[in-house]
């Protein structure tokens, strides 16, 4: 790559981050994740401590309300690429930067460099806020443990805001996006996960829950962090090359 | 030098362009005029590569838009609308736009003092009148000092200061030996401002050639195009 091109690129992945950092809707999301977050955190860690907390672990219960967290992240991923067509803005963006696959990527990524530090502090804010309450009563914490599964999590919080990014740019629609992906994390996948027990694992929910939840002795066929990652992983660049393919073709 | 060749663009079965060609040229201002629907807006989003044209060629300087290797500051473009997310400040708008074309900030607050809405730049788009959205879509357009500008109706919701501006500047322009296309329904405004005019009625060009050429017989501008974008009207001028 030329030198010229790398600029180019920086110059546009500076631009991303700027429109994701100067949109107060962004902000929105993210501090109320935060606080639900942590919420939702303290009322199941009382609700722990009422029923023992010798036998709960502080890791599960300061990561109880993941699967209402990863919507926050959902709402994020769509807002950054639907926030595109409010006001007329992806004729700007397109007149300013006409090379829609580098920017459409470009845009992934300034997502991701945004997500990966928010992800870690809201998860590891409700693993701390567990520890604090708990550190006396419930089981020890392996730090190395403690920092595998927050890296799992940030990982699976970051390639679900980017899958649903991609999905809100293929959809353009903000409303269309989150019922869209709402209804298959939180309807669809919960119920067909009981009638295709075989092929579970390899949805990107599933196979992404699998970066940070241990497996229980009682499951079998259960992937593990780093096969979870590539089956995540490969859902969210399949998404994005289908985004970017349609993005390419399609009148603005 | 803005050069459209026998552009066509079909939307499901209707026909929106039918063949369109003109060029806009440098050190000119050139009107593009025709009834909605006529098909200027959508000749000027394929000019600025934001829809595909079915077969011909838009080109500015001899290249699609999508192979300009400083688009900013190539073309300068403001087209409906405000161009900008309602919840983002004007400055903060500007900004990025900057930032991606690699533009100091001090360029966003130059071009904020030009169209004369500096006093606004920290308010949310969304609060913003008709006239400031244009004037924020011209700073925009302004950003990169373009030499060719690309304006749909920019006029449209400027009070009579905006728009006494906006003839004078784009005046200005052409005389500096920059090109600059604007499309406008506003005729009087378009007889002062323009030197060529380009008229399209049907998704084709019934008339291209001087203003003076345009108006041949006719007592002004207005008549002129009423009568060649009357359903009767045939032939090109």
């Amino acid at each position: 790559m030329s030198v010229s091109s790398s600029r180019k690129i920086t110059q546009i992945l500076d631009a991303e981050l700027d429109k994701l950092v100067t949109l107060p809707v962004i902000w929105l999301t993210l501090i109320s994740t935060f606080i639900i977050n942590l919420a939702l955190t303290i009322a199941f860690t009382s609700a722990a401590l009422q029923w023992g907390a010798g036998t709960q672990s502080i890791l599960k219960t300061g990561l109880a309300s993941m699967g209402y967290l990863q919507a926050g992240f959902i709402i994020l991923g769509i807002l950054a690429t639907c926030s595109e067509y409010t006001g007329g803005q992806i004729r700007t963006t397109l007149t300013t930067i006409p090379w829609r696959g580098v920017q459409l990527f470009t845009k992934h990524m300034a997502l991701a460099i945004m997500t990966i530090p928010v992800a870690f502090i809201i998860a590891a804010s409700g693993v701390l806020y567990a520890f604090m309450m708990m550190r006396d009563t419930a089981v020890a914490i392996e730090i190395d443990k403690l920092i595998k599964t927050l890296v799992g999590v940030t990982g699976y919080l970051t390639l679900t805001t980017i899958l649903s990014a991609a999905i809100g740019a293929f959809l353009r629609r903000t409303t269309s996006a989150l019922m869209v992906l709402l209804s298959y994390y939180f309807v669809v996948s919960p119920l067909v996960r009981d009638f295709l027990p075989s092929s579970k694992n390899y949805f990107p929910d599933t196979a992404g829950s699998s970066m940070y939840m241990l497996p229980s002795s009682d499951e079998i066929n259960v992937l593990t962090p780093m096969q979870g990652t590539g089956v995540l992983l490969l859902w969210t660049l399949l998404f994005i090359i289908v985004a970017i393919a349609f993005y390419r073709k399609r009148d603005a | 030098m803005l050069t459209i060749n026998n552009l066509v663009k079909h939307r499901g079965t209707q026909e929106i362009l039918s063949g369109i060609s003109f060029t806009a040229r440098p050190g000119r201002v050139t009107g593009f005029l025709g009834p909605n629907g006529a098909g200027k807006s959508s000749t000027l989003r394929i000019l600025l590569g934001l829809d595909r044209a079915t077969s011909g060629s838009a080109l500015i300087d001899g290249k699609p838009f999508a192979e300009l290797h400083n688009p900013l500051a190539t073309v300068g473009a403001a087209l409906d609308g405000f161009g900008a997310h309602r919840m983002r400040t004007g400055r903060a708008h500007l900004r990025w736009i900057a930032r991606a074309a690699g533009l100091s900030r001090s360029r966003v607050e130059e071009v904020l003092e030009i169209v004369g809405l500096t006093h606004a730049a920290g308010k949310r788009v969304g609060n913003y009148s008709l006239g400031m959205g244009r004037r924020l879509g011209m700073a925009a357009a302004l950003l990169g000092d373009p030499k060719i500008l690309v304006l749909d109706e920019p006029v449209n919701g400027l009070d009579p200061e905006g728009i006494r501006w906006i003839r004078t500047f784009l005046r200005e322009r052409a005389t500096s030996g920059k090109t600059v296309l604007l499309s406008s329904h506003l005729m009087g405004e378009l007889a002062e401002t323009v030197d060529d005019v380009v008229i399209i009625h049907h998704g084709k060009v019934v008339a291209d050639g001087t203003l003076e050429e345009v108006i041949s017989n006719h007592s002004t501008l207005e008549e002129a195009f009423f009568a060649l974008t009357s359903e009767s009207a045939g032939g090109v001028v």
